[in-house]
């Protein structure tokens, strides 16, 4: 038996704006994609060769699904016309499909199975034709039947037409309600209704109340209380004292302090509240903000660049250093990880130079530290709790002259790094350095 | 922003209605405003209605307002609340800090009805 996903791109196109990087198939849905229910169904009624279709672009779902192989079965793609019914489906797919039983899961719909029960009794009905149907699509048999491979009755099958934020809201609540007693769900839980993925840090003052599914790479800090019937997608970061409560967090998302969300899905910088529909874009970072986790091209950038800078300086710095770290040693004026105290000429030059900083560019060439960002030797970080925070030689705070306090420090940190570019560093960095001679701020 | 007084209900309320955007570039104007409203009367009323867009410094600015309200003795109600905007009062939990009402007579008949009778909107 053979399956054959139709998706059309009109079926999906509210989802398309609530999510415009993310295909729909590819939509979290409980954590999981939803293609991966389909999968699922298609794999329980005991199909091992599955081919989608759709009106728009594929590769993204291509780029994550691959040939099957992780669900061991057969995926292949192919496009359709939006106007394209079954019978069409069929005749364009004819050499897919005319060995025997095929499945046309069509529309944007979920699925209503149980994992724990046997589907395989779809090849061996008789009668083609839908077996359930809803108004955004249905599940319908096409071909000849099949030998039995069960001999259990088919099971309900259930479909739910996923056309709005509102329904995938709902689906989703209930999907994490029902649990992975009845579908495959991602993620580790002791105990039934927690599911929580990888690389996942909870401080020991938050709070998780059930039913609650956590992605991977998540940090709740201290006093955050998430749940009940909270979905937190991956890479996301739930910060001090927010609440999170039948609610949505979507992937690569930041969530400020003391924040209360209940009832909302939340995408990077977007509240939306699903019953009305309103879409609140917040221009405000440290309420709600996307984590760019996809920006590994910039990262390696950002890395060349300041591990260049880094060489440069070491260079540029290695006779002075050579001459005055002996010399300040001596006099009983250097220490580690401490500014060089302004009382004498080699002293002055030193500091001058920024030499009590030389021991670290080296940090920045094995990538352990960045050229300029945030100076988290200090005690300050702590505070940071690395929601942007770049370890590094020098700190954006020395750029600016007016960052007197910890907390000023703190907001020029965060600002700088969500917003510079890996050249403008380079630019800043001297600014720091010019700034270290003017002000030799002590650390 | 249109200011107005309201001596409907015994009381003089002070009837402020912002509009479009309320950030960081609205957020001096509006204090600046409150502080010369202030001066006519401490129970104040903004009509949100009108308003399209708020940020944390607009809120910052309104809270601040507020706690000018009160150590006047006085308190400062919040009408109209777009969609949008009630979004940013129930995400920073500000909401908790107002009596929200649905317009702004409702808000300044509100002053002139006894504590018990008043009602959260």
């Amino acid at each position: 038996m053979k399956t054959l996903i139709a998706i059309k791109e009109a079926d999906c196109a509210w989802m398309r704006e609530t999510l415009p990087d993310t295909h729909p198939l590819l939509a979290p849905l409980c954590n999981k994609p939803f293609v991966e229910y389909l999968i699922d169904f298609a794999i329980l009624a005991g199909c091992r060769e599955i081919r989608l279709l759709s009106d728009g672009p594929l590769s993204q779902i291509e780029e994550y699904c691959s040939n099957g192989s992780r669900w061991g079965i057969e995926l292949t793609y192919s496009n359709l016309h939006p106007s394209d019914e079954e019978q069409e489906l069929l005749r364009k797919n004819r050499k897919f499909c005319d060995t025997g039983r095929t499945i046309i899961l069509s529309g944007y719909n979920f699925i209503d199975y149980d994992k724990t029960l046997d589907y395989r009794s779809l090849a061996s009905i008789d009668s083609a034709g839908a077996i359930a149907s809803c108004p955004g699509g249905s599940i319908t048999l096409a071909g000849p039947p099949e030998p039995s491979l069960t001999d259990q009755p088919l099971p309900p099958v259930g479909l739910t037409p996923v056309d709005d934020l509102k329904s995938y809201c709902r689906i989703a609540m209930t999907t994490l309600e029902t649990g992975s007693s009845r579908y495959v769900l991602p993620g580790y839980g002791g105990e039934p209704g927690c599911a929580i993925g990888r690389n996942v840090t909870i401080s020991k003052t938050a709070q998780i109340h059930k039913p609650a599914s956590i992605g991977n790479n998540v940090r709740i800090l201290p006093g955050a209380v998430i749940g009940p019937s909270a979905i937190i997608g991956s890479n996301v970061i739930i910060d001090k004292g927010s609440t999170i409560k039948e609610s949505i967090i979507l992937d690569n998302t930041y969530i400020g302090e003391q924040l209360e969300i209940e009832g909302r899905i939340a995408s990077k910088n977007t509240l939306i509240d699903p019953e009305s529909g309103v879409t609140l874009a917040m221009q405000d970072p440290h309420l709600l903000a996307g984590i760019n986790g996809g920006a590994t091209a910039l990262v390696l950038w950002r890395k060349i660049v300041h591990a260049l800078a880094a060489a440069l300086l070491l260079l540029l710095l290695s006779i002075p250093f050579a001459i005055l770290y002996p010399l300040l040693r001596l006099r009983g004026k250097w220490q580690d990880g401490h500014s060089i105290p302004n009382a004498g000429l080699a002293e002055s030059i030193a500091s001058a130079l920024s030499l009590d900083r030389y021991p670290l560019l080296p940090g920045v060439l094995t990538g352990r530290l960045a050229i300029i960002g945030s100076r988290t030797h200090e005690n300050r970080a702590a505070n940071h709790a690395g929601t942007d925070c770049r370890p590094a030689v020098f700190s954006y705070a020395e750029t600016e002259a007016w960052a007197a306090t910890e907390s000023d420090a703190a907001i020029v940190e965060r600002y700088h790094a969500l917003h510079s570019t890996p050249l403008g560093d380079i630019g800043m960095t001297i600014q720091a350095l010019i700034n270290r001679i003017h002000y030799r701020n002590p650390t | 922003m249109k200011f107005r007084l309201d001596t409907q209900n015994g009381i003089t309320v002070g009837i402020a209605e912002l509009e479009g955007r309320l950030d960081a570039s609205g957020s001096a104007p509006l204090q600046k405003a409150s502080a010369d409203w202030q001066t006519k009367t401490p129970f104040l009323v903004f009509d949100c209605s009108r308003l399209d867009f708020i940020d944390s410094s607009g809120l910052g600015a309104i809270v601040g307002c507020l706690r000018r309200s009160l150590e006047n003795n006085g308190d400062l109600r919040l009408a109209g609340l777009t969609p949008k905007v009630a979004m940013v009062f129930d995400l920073t939990k500000a909401r908790k800090l107002f009596s929200i009402f649905s317009n702004a007579g409702e808000a300044a008949a509100s002053f002139g009805a006894t504590p018990t009778a008043i009602q959260e909107r």
